[in-house]
């Protein structure tokens, strides 16, 4: 019986081995395709400028304005099988769309490109400009034609090139194919003979049975110093970095290519869980988009100065290099005078963010995972305990019967209505997973329902894709399909979803979609989606359907009554209509944290407002300073949400001390303190899409200095925070642009503007700023979770600006539903000017019947940078009379009193008035 | 008497009602008691010294002082305190984030005075159910304080006895040691003197030897077959010996090629399996890397499932063998063993080592667990349940790896005088009798030393190890007034699931399932003044910690574990209730809480 000694001695020692080697895992690079294994991005990238052995040029004649109102052309080569067909149209304002195929109708092409569906606004087409005849440019082969008043475009017909100019100066703004590296692989009739198509990468093979189709160009932002978009890759920059050209080390180009990407580097071109190809450039007076309609791979250069040789080049440009492996071409190009003017147009065609519910802009609670009734109750009394407001508590994959989605495990969640009931008692909500993948297990009704429907993501040889996630083996639903979608959808209802109640929203997650066995963790390109799509070509929009008929389900679910939230990991262009994003799963580390800015503000940028990422970091244990700090910081995100991986230690807020747990708390009442400015802001950002979450540069477009700030942030038009991103910090640089001074949001002291502050680093808070000149709405008492605030009164602070006045708005509506599409809600705007300070309304009253009503009322106003030693106010209409004295600028033991606050003022935020400082 | 009992309960709810419904006085509204002088007078100060208000602005619902000094009854104040008398029950301070937040927190409605009688006065209910509990906890503790007096009594004749016993022991080996020194230097005279003789027998056997091959060499004689193959029938013996060896070592390896037709596919699974379990030197040497990522491996050659787990793995931090297989599985048999190999292991385990260093970064979080299972919250409900499973039968029972019974067996006490006596007088005898300059030695005396020496030097052996486990013992922490010491012996088992978990104190604790039991810790001490004790380093986690638990004890009058919970992934804690916490002062403590909140009532109960 007994084991040989050596056996023994050899196992212990193997034993210790394994401990002594903790998990060091990493991203494993060689798991993934760079440029050099992708052959359409190496071709592409290793193309010399204005070297194509087959350059298209525009067929003269063939340019005509078009029935609709848009200029078309066709473009060719002799070499060339078929002509191309070239579509230009404008959308006004400022906006060029370009659109490049196929020519269906002379000749068949084997198959049809993929056009890719349902992310622009069904009205762009609508919308578009009647254009004029264009104008032949004398002794050039070139036309021009007006876009605008300040706007016009010049073609060049050989090759094509397109320039977008400021009509007046004749100023390049965007300029494609200016280096003459477009190239649109046609699709081939058959294979040639001994031709292969199949692609490999590590055990995987891609057919490829339609060849090669790529797509490349050239893009240069005129006048810009720097670009910015394209999400989602790790990055401590907010500008994008050159990936190639003089001075740049060996880089790959940004990919987009939606991929689950286990511990993902803080910095790293490669791509992540989404994708939107979208691209604002920006200089001094200058700022333009432009935003590639395409879900196939793609890879981006952005090329330093020099790249292609030119000795001096022009002052302020920025050439880009764009690579998908398939699609059409359907670009646009946004002009603006500053960049919230190239956000609004990109919005304008991808859809504005959809307003939240007020609880989703509050703090969430998630952990992989709360296991079971006793725990979820445990948690949620543990906030209790602690004073510390929280809004939803998160369910991850553990919670359901072996990850069959939309059921339960009833060992350990055997009454989940009763669970969601007590929660929603203290006017909290609950979040459960629902992921993409359906374990195919024929006792699971999903499986069977979507088996027996055939609404499975195909093969390449016709089968239900069978791929590999939690659940073992699994298929994927053909988000693709609207039909599916709607099916989908209708899951959600309660009678479909047992268990849930109208408490429960939904997470999306693995929506890239992640397959364990398939290339790059995805599904194989040669997947065959609904009309004969290749997954190729739909890749990155993939999760974006899945997020779509998950919020459709939602607001099926509430008879359209109730705003739905979904959080998903993938996403697209347009995904900011359909609910929030997170920025995966990121680690508990210092970097991470300090990525997290530019990785937010960049998805702000590109549409996507409601984002965050795990605060504390998904992986690894943080450093309680860690996560403090990550509060701090996360209490700013516009999706504020606190998560972690299974193998780590419990970390909710309380459990690292009394001081710790003190400086969490705080964070969070800050963050429910501005809860009101927060609603309003992403009310602003239903309507134009400019951020909640800002780049200091898109509140301060002409100061350079703002322009690769990566570290600070705006919030709104009037707070500026920057994150502690190092472990014991002693003290911080903090640039404050602007003119106006800045006041602390804590103690109220005042701060030059333009200057940058070397400043203590203090424990409690991490820098952060009111600029003069602004009205921040607040409500300054804490309860368990956002609904009990609702009748709570407000605070109004007011940073007054070298000129004595200030302006701020609040937006209040009652939360949850759609009653504001049809005018339920009130807008107000605040100006104080002459010692005087009124509410005026500016809610537009075309919008419909319905009203909303508040008997809140404002308790406290704030006058940061009053001279005078005013002792009284007076309130109009009604001349009465209430107390001005010194007051401290946030409600904590031990603050001092430092700014003249109007007590009691007690009127109501839905009336007009006039507060009078005598 | 009973009309007169239901006609006071009338007038009490009535009153607390009216208390409830009509508002309390701002001036007195959320002020506990002791603190209704501090707000008296016309300017009262903030307590943090921040600043001072008139009596107008006491609850005029607007914060002046950021302590919240100025809104007891109010929410205006972030960092208020509200008092809510609860006439009937206790009285509690709730935060002011609570006040007028629409959810009932007191009982008697105070709190949400501005929400139009939302809050029905449930206190007298409230108070009776928590009194009685009270009254049960009291009665639990009374009869615990005197089981634990008694263990206590017991422990400390317990102790005294094994010290004594220690004592003696040692005085014994003493003895002992002197006999078998002394058989040991006649057993090494007897060996020479052996060792002589051997080898002038030896030298004249070879002689002999050598002499007749001397005649057999002239009669020339073929070489002799059956010798050579006895010779490699030996060595193929060896090597037979060494393939077990390597097999035992690589016993899932040869598992797999079984499995597998192909020999690349084999090495490919060998290669992961080595990577999550054990490792496989020589090929991760060439690749550092890989050489810490179990998943990181050559993918190729995987099937679809496989590679699906194995990059599940990565998340999930499971064996690879095991994912998608269950869904709660894979936490627990990363340490697949076979049970006597593991059996092996905890040997080598067994000698003790210095505690491993990155312990101290694994200590969990008590303030959470402290407050669930906090006997001192008369408002805990859970807390109390222990009071009624009296009925309970004991469950715990003698350690089995106790070693006394062994020793007992051949060396009971009254036999240890006359034991010992004896082998004194034989050893003496024998080594009077021996002469050891006499050649050649005497067999028969010589087999009666070495059977002598064998003796007492395996009673000697017996006797360290009681020494040893005794010292073992008494080195242990009992509790102030060793009320912990018949834990020693003990081992408490509990169900949790499909789980039976096993806590053996001053030793280990495991979890079982079936035959496959895992380590969830060492002893290591105890924590929060004998609140808690702690096992640490167990079994190691796959990409988490070492395993370890906190066992937290709490008064109960059988020794009964449950609760057993793994908050945080392998961080284990259980209650174990037990009379050893049943504690004298606290009774007291709890008795006069009980007897202020019956007086207390409005009325009284006995009434």
């Amino acid at each position: 019986m007994d084991p040989p000694p050596l056996p023994r001695l050899l196992r212990l020692a193997l034993l210790l081995l394994l401990v002594a080697s903790p998990a060091a895992l990493a991203w494993k690079k060689d798991e993934f395709r760079n440029c050099n294994q992708t052959p359409f991005c190496k071709r592409a990238r290793t193309r010399a400028p204005h070297s194509l052995d087959a350059p298209l040029s525009l067929v003269a004649g063939s340019l005509a304005v078009s029935p609709d109102g848009a200029l078309t052309a066709q473009l060719s080569h002799p070499s060339r099988p078929r002509p191309l067909l070239l579509r230009l149209s404008a959308l006004p304002p400022h906006a060029l769309r370009l659109q490049i195929d196929e020519d269906y109708s002379t000749t068949t092409p084997p198959h049809r490109r993929f056009h890719v569906p349902d992310v622009l606004l069904p009205d762009v087409d609508s919308r578009t400009l009647h254009l004029s005849k264009p104008q032949t440019v004398a002794g050039a082969a070139a036309s021009t034609v007006a876009l605008s008043s300040d706007l016009d475009a010049l073609v060049n017909h050989d090759p094509f090139q397109l320039t977008v100019r400021r009509a007046g100066s004749g100023d390049p703004v965007l300029s494609f194919n200016s280096h003459g590296l477009f190239d649109f692989e046609p699709l081939h009739e058959s294979k040639p003979e001994g031709d292969t198509w199949e692609e490999n990468f590590r055990s995987h093979t891609d057919t490829r049975p339609r060849g090669p189709q790529s797509i490349s160009f050239d893009v240069s932002f005129h006048g810009a110093d720097f670009v910015y978009g394209l999400p989602e890759h790790g990055s401590t920059s907010l500008a994008l970095r050159p990936t190639r050209g003089p001075g740049v080390e060996d880089s790959e180009p940004y990919r987009l290519f939606n991929l689950d990407v286990f511990e993902y580097l803080h910095e790293s071109p490669f791509g992540l869980y989404g994708s939107i190809p979208f691209m604002i450039g920006h200089g001094p007076g200058t700022s333009s988009g432009f935003f590639w309609l395409n879900a196939a791979e793609m890879q981006i250069d952005v090329l330093a100065p020099g790249w292609d040789g030119a000795a001096s080049t022009e002052n302020g440009r920025i050439d880009t290099l764009w690579m998908a492996e398939a699609g059409v071409v359907d670009a646009f190009f946004f002009v603006g005078s500053e960049p919230k003017d190239v956000i609004k147009q990109y919005i304008s065609v991808t859809g504005t963010p959809s307003l939240p519910q007020q609880f989703a802009v509050a703090y969430h609670q998630c952990r992989w995972n709360y296991r079971d009734e006793d725990d979820v109750a445990g948690v949620d009394a543990g906030f209790d305990e602690h004073d510390i407001p929280y809004d939803v508590l998160w369910l991850d994959i553990e919670h359901t019967d072996g990850k069959r989605y939309f059921t339960w495990d009833r060992s350990t969640f055997p009454n989940p209505e009763e669970m969601q009931r007590k929660i929603a008692d203290k006017g909290r909500k609950m979040v459960t997973i629902v992921d993409p993948h359906m374990k195919r297990d024929s006792g699971y009704y999903l499986h069977e329902e979507a088996t027996a429907k055939g609404y499975y993501v195909k093969d390449a040889s016709g089968n239900d894709y069978d791929g590999w996630c939690w659940p073992g083996s699994s298929s994927y639903p053909d988000m693709l399909n609207p039909e599916i979608r709607d099916w989908w959808a209708d899951k959600f209802s309660y009678q479909n979803y047992k268990g849930s109640t109208p408490t429960l929203y939904i997470w999306n997650d693995m929506n890239e979609p992640s397959v364990f066995n398939g290339p790059e963790v995805t599904m194989p390109r040669d997947a065959i989606h609904n009309g004969d799509v290749e997954h190729r070509e739909l890749h990155n929009a993939y999760g974006y359907y899945f997020h779509m008929a998950t919020s459709d389900g939602l607001v099926k679910r509430g008879e359209g009554k109730d705003r739905p939230f979904v959080l998903s990991r993938a996403f697209f262009a347009g995904s900011q209509r359909y609910g929030a994003v997170w920025t995966g799963d990121n680690s508990a580390d210092w970097d991470h944290l300090k990525s997290s800015i530019p990785m937010v503000l960049t998805l702000g940028l590109t549409g996507i407002t409601f984002s965050g990422a795990d605060v504390g970091g998904f992986f690894g244990n943080p450093e309680p300073d860690l996560l403090v700090r990550w509060y701090q910081v996360g209490a700013f995100y516009p999706f504020f949400r606190g998560h972690a991986h299974h193998d780590t230690k419990r970390r909710e807020p309380w459990l690292f001390g009394e001081q710790r747990t003190a400086l969490m708390r705080e964070a969070i009442h800050m963050r429910y303190s501005l809860l009101p400015y927060y609603y309003t802001l992403f009310q602003e950002a239903s309507v134009t899409g400019v951020p909640v979450m800002r780049p200091l540069w898109l509140e301060f477009p002409d100061d350079k200095e703002t322009y690769n700030n990566g570290e600070a942030f705006m919030v709104g038009p009037a707070i500026l925070a920057q994150g502690i991103y190092e472990e014991g910090q002693k003290s911080v640089s903090v640039y404050l642009p602007g003119k106006e001074l800045w006041y602390d949001l804590r103690n109220g002291s005042p701060y030059k503007g333009s200057v940058s502050h070397k400043l203590q680093v203090s424990e409690d808070s991490i820098p952060s700023f009111q600029r003069a000149g602004t009205i921040v709405p607040r409500k300054d008492r804490f309860r368990r979770s956002s609904t009990q605030m609702v009748n709570d009164p407000y605070t109004l602070v007011i940073a007054l600006n070298s000129s004595g006045s200030a302006e701020g708005e609040l937006y209040v509506d009652d939360g949850k539903s759609y009653d504001y599409q049809q005018g339920a809600f009130i807008h107000r705007r605040f100006i104080f000017a002459d010692n005087k300070l009124t509410s005026i309304n500016i809610a537009p009253d075309n919008l419909g019947k319905k009203v909303f009503s508040t008997e809140c009322v404002i308790e406290r106003i704030i006058v940061l940078g009053l001279s005078s030693g005013a002792k009284k106010a007076i309130i109009e209409p009604g001349n009465q009379e209430v107390e001005i004295d010194l007051g401290p600028i946030s409600l904590r033991s031990g603050s001092r009193s430092v700014a003249p606050t109007v007590r009691r003022p007690n009127v109501r935020v839905i009336d007009d008035w006039t507060i009078r400082i005598a | 008497m009973r009309v007169l009992a239901l006609l006071l309960l009338l007038w009490i709810s009535t009153a607390a009602v009216a208390a409830a419904a009509s508002s309390q006085p701002l001036e007195t509204l959320g002020i506990p008691p002791q603190d209704e002088a501090y707000y008296r007078g016309g300017v009262i100060k903030c307590r943090d010294g921040s600043g001072k208000f008139t009596r107008d602005q006491l609850n005029d619902d607007f914060c002046d002082c950021p302590d919240g000094t100025d809104e007891p009854g109010t929410s205006a104040c972030p960092e208020g305190k509200f008092y809510c008398q609860n006439a009937g029950h206790s009285p509690i301070t709730i935060f002011s984030s609570r006040v007028n937040d629409g959810i009932c927190d007191c009982c008697d409605g105070s709190d949400e005075y501005g929400s139009n009688g939302t809050c029905k006065n449930t206190c007298w209910e409230a108070g009776k159910a928590a009194r009685e509990k009270l009254k049960k906890k009291v009665a639990t503790y009374k009869s615990g304080v005197v089981i634990r007096n008694q263990e206590v009594e017991k422990a400390k004749v317990a102790l005294a006895k094994d010290e004594a016993e220690l004592a003696k022991l040692k005085g014994e080996e003493k003895i002992l040691q002197g006999l078998v020194d002394k058989l040991t230097e006649q057993k090494k005279l007897i060996e020479k003197a052996e060792e002589e003789e051997r080898l002038i027998k030896e030298k004249e056997e070879k002689r002999i030897k050598e002499e007749a091959e001397k005649q057999a060499a002239e009669e020339k004689k073929a070489p002799d077959a059956s010798q050579e193959a006895d010779s490699e029938d030996a060595n193929g013996n060896e090597q037979e010996g060494e393939s077990k060896v390597s097999e035992h070592h690589d016993g899932h390896v040869t598992d797999h090629d079984n499995h597998s037709p192909e020999g690349k596919t084999s090495v490919v699974e060998h290669d992961i399996t080595a990577g999550t379990r054990d490792d496989a030197p020589a090929e991760t040497s060439a690749v550092p890397t890989k050489e810490q990522d179990p998943t990181s491996v050559n993918t190729e050659g995987l099937s679809k499932a496989e590679l699906g787990r194995l990059v599940a793995s990565r998340w999930t931090g499971e064996n690879v063998d095991d994912v998608g297989k269950g869904d709660k599985k894979g936490h627990d048999d990363e340490f697949d063993i076979p049970e006597p190999a593991e059996a092996a292991l905890e040997d080598e385990h067994d000698i003790p080592t210095p505690a491993e260093e990155n312990y101290a970064g694994y200590h969990s979080e008590v303030e959470d667990d402290r407050h669930k299972y906090d006997d001192e919250e008369l408002s805990n409900v859970s807390d109390d349940e222990y009071v009624d499973n009296h009925e309970e039968p004991d469950e715990s029972y003698k350690s089995d790896d106790d070693q006394k019974s062994d020793y007992h067996s051949d060396l009971t006490a009254s036999e240890q005088a006359s034991w010992l006596d004896k082998i004194q007088q034989t050893v003496q005898n024998v080594l009077q009798k021996f002469n050891f300059f006499k050649t050649p030695v005497d067999l028969s005396e010589a087999s009666q030393v070495r059977k002598e020496y064998d003796d007492a030097n395996s009673k000697l052996s017996k006797i360290q190890s009681r020494i040893t486990s005794l010292t073992d013992k008494l080195k242990q922490d009992f509790g102030k007034e060793k009320e912990f010491y018949y834990f020693y012996d003990q081992c408490f088992e509990g169900k949790e699931g499909k789980y039976i978990y096993k806590v053996c104190p001053y030793k280990k604790a495991s979890q079982v399932e079936g035959h496959s039991s895992t380590n969830l810790g060492r002893w290591d001490k105890f924590e929060e003044s004998y609140r808690i004790m702690h096992f640490s380093s167990g079994d190691k986690c796959w990409n988490g910690p070492d395993r370890s638990l906190k066992v937290r004890l709490r008064c109960g009058l059988n020794n009964e574990l449950n609760g057993v919970d793994e908050p945080s992934r392998c961080e284990y804690v259980a209650v174990l209730s037990t009379p050893a916490l049943c504690v004298e002062e606290k009774l007291k403590e709890l008795q006069k809480k009980l007897d202020t909140t019956s007086s207390d009532l409005p009325g009284h109960d006995e009434l």
